[in-house]
């Protein structure tokens, strides 16, 4: 199964937001007050929605992969049935694209008021495909109040999802930054460029393999190849990435994918004749031992699974000199769901700084927090300070040094994924 | 009672020596008998006493709540241990049994040893020339009569050229008329080819038309009752 | 036979015409859901018009040609190879107190899911599995795991071993269950008795005697498991390759892709998967008639031995192969459940832990409670209406039309691929919300073909004079169905339930897609887990997927012997 569409939910563009929240954090005061102001007028309307949204039962469509993500879930769901006595279920997905689906067969059967979808964690090719089906309520998210808390006027990473607009569609959830991982018992010499990493793999072959598209980690692993590989061409042509790619700008940016992957998957495991399907079978071959370095987008995952033996002691984790593919992944809600309301509510309290957070912490699941630290209260600041004891692989090596690369524009999925598999998909 | 040394190999003959059968421990039957070819051992008893038992042995397919001592000889030979598809004897079952997925020459042939095809045609022809069954060679078993079907079983076991022949209620399932010829058919057959028979059986006539020794089983009794 | 016209006669009048419903209507509404998008019309994506270019697009797919090729022969195969170790088994054992042996030990794959058997299997064969552990490094001198191609194998041999492994126990059940019919098992055995006595050694009398009549009896169930394996998808999604995988597979990840558009090519894919399971059961028939052909003289060249000495040690060494392999397999899986760190080469864990037992049995109780209620909800209904529609045999005094009694195994040779995501579309026709509702629904499909058949035999079987007596003594049909058949057939009902429960615990895809993934059951979450991160929790989780038919199998069996010695 692919749980590439899930792991779609991982990946948001992070256009170096990181620098202007310094710069945002001075003029801070200006925006809290015309929060204030809206605050108030939007209390009214807000009020409507908390009066219809309490009692309903929400279904939420999220990938059901990690348990850490799901008794994260559950624990949400406990806080809004005690604040909003809102029933909150956990449809635990295999990909998200099922969600898709499923809302697309109901608008097929002219399903309008009554889906079974209220609320779905997407992100990237996903929500495109749902906004271009016009699938999704159209422009709520900036209705919740919380939702000015991630500052999306200073952070348009905020509303941008793969570099496509959100238009009010989709409410900002969490970002995730891709980071590699490998058995320090084994491994002695740590490739820490993706040059160096196709000399490790040529000296022990068969022990790094990435998954196949249209997963999605293995489409951010291409996706990170296609970015650093292109990283000596001029700007015009590297600005491409982020827009439509067209026959010109592909035949400029792919070749030098296609020669890097010739050379990188005979030194694959099964010498790149077996691509996993999945993400999370790759931390089952780091488990097995039959793969060293490996690579995921929650970082946070590593020393949980450690805890539970399915990877061994020894693992440590890193990221990139040469550069870190990151995103953001929300929340929407299908157009026909008939608990819109509760819904909302849900929504706002994911994105609120207990629910925040709670989710950063990297025993409970370790997904960054959207919050901008300068729009919240000293208070819920502390929220976000709390230490924790943690196994040496939580401590991510180069984190503080991260080079954090944007989202490419979706249609390069698709590009990318027909081209990986007319070339290397059969066998 | 000849001791099986001075038997000559010429003279085909059946000997069943000191046979005790137990089942269970209890004593079911004892026989001691030979039987030369062409001669017909009748056994008749009520059910239970060990009728079929018997014919079990004989085959070699005793059940294994059953003990058996003795030895048994066919043609001079000890084959009381000897596995029981190479024994060499012919049963014949009150069901003709015929294997419904070959045809009549079929089931016949499949008896027959290896051979030239064409000599075992006609020999499979002449067969059932002889018995009444000319030109039924493609026919099906089941499209055939009762007494049809119990010839070409006949048939069947005579061609495999088996050294002895054990007949188990074999004519029970014929109407009288029917019974009458095929009865006579069988014993002909068996006086040509000069097998020694035992028959196990509930009829009288039966005995009476076999003309051979007739012991009578009792369940109460382990002596047998000569007739 | 006259009846009163009873409420319960009239309910047993109609029974099997709503068995026939609730059987063809689903199946060929499903077909029509998948038929329609297949030649271009799917109004949600725009699509109006007919046309073929779904059809286009699924010729120019990289890869159809091996995919098609891969489902073909991975299910020709295994069902030939399990097939013909069957027929060994049987000549091998066939006047031995071993084959009952062999059935027992067997028998409880039966109702092993087909998930878990696959997840089973995958411990044992990949590089870092049981296997390669157990002779490492002491044999072959490794210390860190080899890099061969098993599982995945682009060829399909981790698939057709699964499926082997996976259909002998049943074609050797189906096979043993007619041997065991009062009639026809005696007429063979007194035929091979025959044969025997003209002097055929017993293997030589079985393949020249029984089988060709055995043969008839096994034609049906052969097709059904050959028509299954061509579109199974359990298997080749945890054991077979991805570059490409079989076209059940493909068909699969088609239609939940996140591109809409692939849709219509899916819906002509499952079209062509119909197509390859029909030729599938052609080129069975060809065989067939190959073999009958050949096999003509040879059955009557009155050739008695042929090696079968030789052929029965062959027999012996791969029994014992495959019962081997499946205790290491469970004893693997029992290893991996409990294991704390267990690095390569060691066969047995560095430590023993409950965690994951105790993790999972926390975060399992919902899919467990789902499993239930809808396996126990499924298979009352199934039992219910199958002792209805035989009591209605009865009643008519005819067995039902050989067109109804096909119909009863139309779920079973379609491949459910290819119907189930139109009878999700029907669902969504017909606004049906209720998720367990439509589950239960479509794992009713598949349930009532085996309950039927476990059940048939034994309820033909009664001795019809029982009820005449009761009728002659003024008993109504209604009674004498309660009070008489019912109480004499408790121990077949009960067979046939923990049967219809087992079926219904081991469905992955009617849940996965009826229930629009709101339902988790044991297996669904199995096979999410399979190809998941954690190899541990994946390997509570099937072994919970075959405790929970063992469970049942053992009331079954316990049930009435607790009852009737209460009896006295």
């Amino acid at each position: 199964m692919r749980l590439s569409k899930c792991l779609n939910n991982y990946y948001r563009q992070l256009i170096s937001s990181i620098c202007l929240l310094s710069v945002i954090s001075l003029s801070s005061n200006v925006f809290a007050n015309e929060a204030n102001i809206e605050a108030k007028t939007t209390s009214r309307a807000w009020h409507n929605v908390e009066k219809r949204g309490t009692k309903q039962n929400v279904y939420f469509h999220a990938w059901g992969g990690d348990q850490q993500i799901n008794n994260y879930i559950q624990w949400v769901a406990d806080q809004v049935k005690k604040k909003y006595q809102i029933n909150l279920y956990h449809v635990k997905l295999t990909d998200t694209s099922e969600a898709v689906s499923r809302v697309l067969a109901e608008k097929a059967a002219d399903n309008h008021r009554n889906g079974q979808v209220d609320l779905v964690w997407i992100n990237g090719a996903n929500f495109a495909s749902m906004a271009k089906y016009e699938l999704l309520a159209a422009d709520w998210a900036g209705e919740l109040p919380n939702f000015e808390l991630t500052n999306p006027i200073n952070n348009p990473a905020m509303t941008r999802d793969f570099g496509v607009p959100t238009q009010g569609m989709e409410a900002p959830w969490g970002q995730a930054a891709l980071t590699f991982y490998f058995d320090s018992l084994k491994v002695n010499d740590v490739p820490q460029t993706l040059p160096e990493l196709l000399t490790w793999s040529k000296h022990h072959p068969g022990h790094f393999t990435y998954p196949k598209p249209p997963d999605f980690l293995g489409m951010s692993f291409l996706k990170y190849a296609l970015i650093i590989l292109n990283e000596q061409q001029p700007a015009n042509i590297k600005e491409k990435l982020y827009q439509d790619a067209t026959v010109e700008s592909q035949a400029q940016l792919l070749p030098s994918l296609w020669q890097f992957l010739d050379k990188l998957h005979p030194t694959l495991w099964r010498q790149g004749k077996h691509f996993v399907s999945n993400g999370l079978a790759l931390r089952r071959l780091m488990g097995d031992t039959e793969l060293q370095v490996s690579f995921t987008f929650s970082a946070a995952e590593i020393p949980s699974a450690i805890s539970r033996y399915d990877l061994p002691d020894s693992t440590r984790s890193y990221r990139m000199k040469d550069g870190s593919l990151s995103n953001i992944h929300f929340v929407a809600i299908p157009y026909n769901s008939p608990h819109i309301e509760g819904a909302k509510l849900v929504a706002n309290f994911l994105l609120s700084p207990e629910a925040q957070s709670r989710k950063q912490k990297t025993a409970i699941w370790g997904d960054s927090s959207v919050l901008d630290l300068s729009q919240l209260t000293a208070a819920q600041k502390m929220l976000f300070d709390v230490p924790e004891k943690q196994h040496a692989s939580a401590n991510i090596i180069n984190i503080d040094n991260t080079r954090l690369l944007g989202e490419l524009h979706p249609s390069w999925v698709q590009v990318i994924t027909e081209q990986w598999l007319t070339r290397y998909g059969v066998q | 009672m000849k001791s099986p040394s001075t038997l000559t190999h010429n003279i085909p003959s059946l000997n069943i020596s000191h046979l005790q059968l137990k089942q269970q421990g209890t004593p079911l039957l004892s026989l001691n008998e030979e039987v030369k070819g062409g001669e017909v051992l009748t056994i008749m008893g009520p059910s239970g006493s060990g009728k079929s038992t018997l014919l079990n042995w004989l085959v070699g397919m005793l059940p294994s709540d059953f003990t058996a001592t003795g030895e048994l000889y066919l043609n001079g030979q000890d084959i009381t241990n000897t596995a029981s598809h190479l024994r060499h004897i012919g049963l014949l079952y009150q069901d003709p049994l015929l294997f419904p997925h070959l045809t009549v020459a079929g089931n016949i042939a499949f008896a027959m040893p290896k051979g030239d095809k064409q000599t075992r045609r006609d020999e499979i022809s002449e067969a059932l020339n002889q018995v009444g069954l000319a030109g039924m060679e493609k026919r099906c078993p089941q499209h055939l009569s009762g007494g049809q079907q119990a010839r070409v079983a006949l048939l069947r076991v005579l061609l495999s050229k088996p050294k002895a022949i054990l007949l188990d209620e074999p004519f029970s399932k014929l109407d009288s008329q029917l019974r009458q010829e095929t009865r006579q058919l069988v014993f002909e057959q068996i006086q040509r080819y000069s097998l020694p028979a035992v028959m196990v059986t509930h009829d009288q006539s039966d005995a009476i038309a076999a003309q051979g020794k007739v012991i009578t089983l009792d369940t109460l009794s382990l002596n047998e009752v000569a007739s | 036979m006259i009846v009163a016209n009873t409420l319960f006669t009239r309910v047993v009048r109609n029974s099997p015409y709503l068995l026939i419903a609730l059987l063809v209507v689903p199946v060929l509404g499903g077909l029509l859901g998948v038929l329609l998008p297949a030649f271009g019309w799917f109004p949600a994506l725009g699509a109006h018009e007919f046309g073929l270019f779904g059809f286009v697009q699924l010729f120019q797919t990289p890869g159809i040609e091996r995919m098609v090729l891969l489902s073909f022969g991975t299910s020709l195969a295994s069902t030939l190879l399990a097939f013909i170790i069957t027929i060994l088994i049987l000549a091998s054992y066939f006047n031995s107190p071993w084959l009952k042996r062999i059935q027992r030990l067997l028998g409880p794959i039966l109702v092993i899911p087909h998930a878990a058997a696959a997840i089973a299997i995958g411990f044992l064969i990949t590089p870092s599995g049981f296997l390669s552990r157990l002779v490492s490094p002491w044999f072959t001198g490794w210390d860190t795991p080899p890099d061969w191609l098993l599982p995945h194998d682009p060829y399909g041999l981790s698939i057709i071993f699964g499926l082997t492994l996976k259909e002998l126990p049943f074609l050797l059940l189906i096979a043993l269950g007619v041997l065991a019919q009062p009639e026809i098992g005696k007429t063979l055995r007194a035929q091979h008795k025959v044969a025997s006595s003209l002097g055929y050694c017993p293997m030589t009398g079985f393949f020249k005697v029984i089988l060709p009549s055995l043969y008839g009896y096994m034609r049906l169930p052969l097709l059904a498991v050959l028509a299954y394996s061509s579109a199974s998808v359990e298997i080749p999604l945890i054991l077979g390759p991805n570059t490409p995988p079989t076209l059940a597979v493909a068909i699969m990840q088609w239609f939940s892709d996140v591109d809409l558009s692939l849709r219509i090519k899916a819906s002509s894919g499952a079209i062509l998967q119909i197509l390859i399971t029909l030729s599938l059961l052609g080129s069975w028939w060809l065989l067939e008639l190959l073999v009958k052909k050949c096999s003509a003289a040879f059955l009557i060249n009155g050739e008695r031995e042929y090696g079968g000495m030789l052929i029965k040690r062959l027999t012996d060494m791969i029994t014992i192969a495959m019962l081997t392999i499946i205790g290491l397999a469970l004893v693997a899986m029992v290893l991996w459940s409990f294991a704390g760190f267990w690095s390569f080469p060691d066969i047995l864990p560095q430590q023993l832990v409950s965690l994951h037992w105790s993790s999972a049995l926390l975060q399992m109780q919902t899919p467990l409670f789902n499993t239930l209620v809808i396996a126990i909800s499924t298979t009352l209904i199934a039992i219910a209406l199958t002792l209805l529609v035989l009591e209605a045999e009865q009643q008519n005094t005819k067995t039902i039309s050989a067109i109804s009694g096909f119909i009863i195994y139309l779920p079973l040779l379609i491949p459910s691929i290819a119907f189930l995501f139109g009878i999700v579309w029907l669902f969504e026709q017909v606004n049906s919300q209720h998720a367990y509702v439509n589950v239960v629904f479509s794992h009713l499909l598949f349930v009532l073909p085996y309950v039927f058949l476990s059940l048939a035999n034994s309820y033909r079987r009664l001795d019809p004079r029982f009820s005449s007596v009761a009728a002659s003594l003024g008993v109504p049909p209604s009674k004498i169905f309660w009070k008489l058949k019912l109480p004499l057939l408790i121990s077949p009902i009960l067979i046939a339930s923990a049967l219809g429960l087992a079926i219904s615990f081991s469905q992955y895809l009617p849940t996965l897609l009826s229930g629009a993934g709101r339902i988790n059951t044991i297996t669904t979450e199995a096979v999410t887990l399979a190809n998941g991160a954690s190899r541990r929790t994946s390997a509570v989780y099937a072994l919970m997927q075959m405790l929970l038919p063992a469970l049942f199998f053992i009331l079954a069996w316990a049930v009435p012997k607790l009852l009737f010695r209460k009896k006295g």
